[in-house]
């Protein structure tokens, strides 16, 4: 598996830290942190694809504007920057369950 | 004797640690509910992962951190702590459901302290949809709670005393700072300087972060604003424009700066949802959206409901710590803890100090105060409601066809009917709405239940449960 590269810490890495999977890539991510600083970290800006196709990044960062949402362990509709990263943790951007199974 | 409820208190920012903290020390236990990992609400939470040493972070902001952390552990065996929870809404009389990683379950109250904060304005423009455009909050807790950049080459635009401050924040963690854009005039704060001179010392730390900028290079520009966000899949520029004294931009004298994030921040809005939901007596305010109304207790139009911090009124973290401690000496009185007498002495000083705070506030709220020039910058097919993209081309129809208050507004467009409850979009159409002349009776956005989404499966199967 392809592994991504942290680029925007402003504090090395310290602590506790494990692997979670961002579309398919290996990325090391610490105790604590949310998923939306992992994503930014790692310099994903383009997060969810919303319900009318539109592509948008985080915008308030505190889980107000639903605009950071998520595929995060096969649960779509997951506000990155309100998910603490967990191991193993598997996510997916860009992912709507309207634009990938339709209504069912 | 059955002892009596705690009280319990949603939201551990400022002003809801201290109310935790004071109820402790006036012997009374309390539940507090966070939506977070740890105390300190957005302003004080501090890095959410280990680090070292905090470059980026000034040492007044870690005193205050620290502050608000030992007065919290000082009284902890008073206090039950939820993290990561959040409260859905109103269960029966006098309980509140909550979710807890997809658990429900409820709790019940005697008195119920909301300190729920703020969340920020937003100001539709152009462009602002595209990945790279955050809030200025937004940004700040990246930088603060993440540890982490959200871009290499950044401005900042708005208006008020976050804007240096952010600024400061940004250069220090190796961020290039390209500009900070104050929406209003320089001669405007001149005008405030005696307000300001209520809070010397906050004063002189600003003008040490104006200096601070200066010394790096990073350029502070009085009366401009932004106009547009632009880039293909991501933000890539922007265009700023001079503002008039209304705001208006100058759209001849447009600039366009080369950018991968921006932090926007056009000033805050009380969070009122969970006191509405409760049914608290509300009223509009041209400064931070609709407030409760209280006594000079916190107390609100409900009998055992007391609303402290920004959830309230934009005060900011100091004034909240104080709002806090005066609801939690109320209940102590009402509990019997202390006699009114010894409330009365209690609060009396408490009240004081944050009379100052308010004085000082007011001379930022005038310099700030949000100027109608900016519900010109959406153009015809610019978003404003984010969740159902509906455009400010369809608002217009739509008060042209006689919408006159929000509802009808709603009804025509969608606005405020998607995941985020029209958080980002009222501010804008109640502006809106009070510049085609409508200002009485428009109403807001009515929070629904559950103020959070969860799963259809869960409330279904805690129904079965129950
Ligand atoms: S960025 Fe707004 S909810 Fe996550």
């Amino acid at each position: 598996m392809k592994s991504l590269k942290r680029t925007k810490d402003i504090t090395p890495i310290l602590g506790a830290s494990f692997n979670i999977t961002i579309n398919n890539q290996q990325v090391r991510a610490a105790a604590g942190e949310t998923l939306l600083s992992v994503l930014l970290a790692t310099d994903h800006k383009r997060i969810m694809n919303n319900d009318h196709h539109r592509h948008c990044g985080a915008y308030c960062g505190m889980g107000v504007c639903h605009c950071c949402q998520v595929k995060v362990n096969d649960q779509f509709k997951q506000r990155a920057c309100q998910t603490l990263v967990q191991p193993n943790m598997t996510v997916e951007t860009l992912s709507n369950r309207f634009c990938e199974e339709g209504i069912k | 004797m059955t002892t009596p409820h705690p009280v319990v208190i949603v939201g551990a920012g400022p002003s809801g640690t201290a109310a935790a903290a004071q109820l402790g020390k006036l012997g009374i236990n309390s539940v507090v509910v966070e939506e977070a990992s740890k105390i300190g609400g957005v302003i004080y939470r501090g890095p959410l992962r280990d680090s070292d040493d905090l470059p980026h972070l000034d040492d007044n902001l870690k005193r205050a951190m620290d502050a608000l952390r030992t007065r919290y552990s000082a009284q902890q065996h008073h206090i039950e702590f939820l993290t990561q929870t959040r409260v859905l809404g109103p269960e029966g009389q006098n309980k509140l459901l909550l979710n807890k990683e997809n658990t429900l379950s409820s709790i019940e109250y005697q008195e119920l302290i909301l300190a729920t904060g703020c969340h920020e304005r937003s100001v539709p423009f152009p462009g602002w949809q595209l990945p790279g455009v955050m809030l200025l909050g937004g940004v700040q807790l990246q930088i603060k709670s993440g540890l982490v950049k959200p871009g290499t080459r950044m401005a900042l635009v708005g208006t008020g005393p976050l804007l240096p401050l952010v600024a400061c924040q940004l250069h220090k963690a190796g961020v290039d700072v390209a500009g900070v854009y104050e929406a209003s005039q320089f001669n405007k704060l001149a005008k405030e300087a005696i307000a300001l001179l209520n809070k010397p010392k906050l004063t002189l730390s600003g003008l040490s972060m104006m200096a601070y900028l200066k010394k790096h290079d990073i350029p502070f520009y009085y009366g401009w604003g932004i106009v547009q966000a632009q880039g293909n899949e991501t933000l890539q520029r922007m265009a700023v424009a001079p503002y008039n004294e209304c705001w208006q931009a100058n759209l001849k004298h447009t600039k366009t700066i080369d950018v991968d994030a921006i932090g926007v921040g056009y000033g805050f809005v009380s969070r009122s949802q969970l006191a509405m939901l409760l049914g608290a007596k509300h009223q509009y305010s041209q400064v931070c959206g609709y407030v409760p109304t209280l006594d000079q207790w916190q107390k609100s139009s409900l009998e055992n409901t007391y609303i402290v911090g920004d959830a309230n009124g934009l005060l900011g973290a100091d004034a909240a710590i104080f709002e806090g401690q005066i609801a939690a000496i109320h209940i102590a009185q009402k509990r019997n803890k202390i006699s009114p007498k010894e409330a009365e002495q209690l609060a009396g000083k408490v009240h004081r100090k944050l009379e100052r705070i308010k004085r000082f506030r007011c001379g930022f709220d005038r310099f700030s105060a949000r100027q109608f020039g900016l519900l010109e910058l959406p153009k015809e097919d610019t978003v404003v409601c984010r969740c159902e993209q509906a455009t400010r081309g369809q608002i217009d129809q739509a008060i042209e066809q006689g919408a006159k208050d929000i509802t009808s507004l709603k009804m025509r467009t969608r606005i405020g009917m998607g995941d985020c409850q029209g958080k980002t979009c009222t501010s804008y159409a109640i502006d809106r709405l009070h510049h085609a002349g409508f200002i009485d009776n428009i109403g807001t956005v009515k929070p629904r239940f559950p103020l959070d989404p969860i799963p259809f499966t869960l409330l279904e199967d805690t129904h079965e449960a129950l």
